[in-house]
């Protein structure tokens, strides 16, 4: 009987879906898209889990030109419908530069899983060494699997 | 019984080409192990840029997996994940140099 009711009821699904804010915004202006994105959630018949704010960090290429974002990550259980609408209004905002909604699970139990605080990360904590510069000082490799790579001509930065 | 001919003996587990490969490596380099399926706890997640950065070039290209070592399966998934990185700028399309 369970197995009926189950399978009657619309299927649930885990998502994510990860924004970038202008880096102007006040934290009360993400604080006003994170709300606005909870709303539609709750509308939505879905069961909002959790927002990570990473912080403004910088991009590795500029994005509306400017080389920093705000990246807001919202976790919420629910169906297809509902991240096409929070989507939809994501692309109507000016301050969302940039989003990807991503599935995580198939058949997730909104019973399982229980809304949690609001987590905020710090950033990039300097502007001399961000998170993935574009001098690429993180991304040198001590490894040998870049020989194959460090034969186009160019020379290597000093 | 006796063995065929085309059967072979000491054929290693790591190299499905045989002489023919080992000869094009020079015969001296051994196979890599893919670090996901040595590493049960390891996942592909393109927010990880800390991994994802060991399967891209200097230049941001994605490293094949002849050279990284990952098997087909992972290196569909960590291929998967560099482009999803690049889409929030978490990973750059290309770096240029000089």
């Amino acid at each position: 009987m369970a197995e009926t009711e189950h399978r009657a009821a619309p299927r649930v699904r885990e998502y994510e879906t990860i924004f970038l804010l202008s880096p102007d915004l006040t934290d009360e202006n993400v604080g006003i898209v994170k709300d606005r994105v909870r709303g539609i959630v709750d509308r939505n018949g879905g069961k909002f889990l959790r927002f990570t704010v990473w912080g403004k960090k910088r991009t590795m290429y500029p994005i509306g030109k400017q080389s920093r974002a705000i990246y807001v990550q919202a976790h919420y259980l629910g169906g297809t419908s509902l991240v096409a609408e929070i989507e939809r209004n994501l692309r109507n905002l000016d301050a969302v530069t940039r989003f990807m909604s991503k599935r995580l699970a198939d058949d997730a139990d909104p019973a399982a899983h229980e809304p949690q605080d609001d987590l905020t990360l710090g950033g990039d904590s300097d502007d001399k060494s961000p998170l993935g510069s574009p001098d690429r000082d993180d991304f040198s490799r001590d490894d040998d699997a870049s020989d194959d790579e460090s034969s186009d001509g160019s020379d290597p930065r000093s | 019984m006796t063995p065929k001919k085309h059967q072979k003996t000491n054929a290693s587990n790591f190299d499905r080409g045989g002489e023919d490969d080992d000869k094009r490596r020079g015969g001296l380099t051994r196979r890599r192990a893919c670090r996901f399926c040595t590493d049960k706890n390891a996942r592909v997640d393109y927010k990880d840029q800390a991994t994802l950065k060991y399967f891209v070039t200097e230049r941001g290209k994605i490293i094949p997996r002849r050279i990284s070592g990952n098997c087909s399966k992972h290196q569909r998934a960590v291929a998967k994940a560099i482009k999803q990185a690049r889409g929030l700028a978490l990973i750059p399309y290309l770096v240029l140099q000089g």
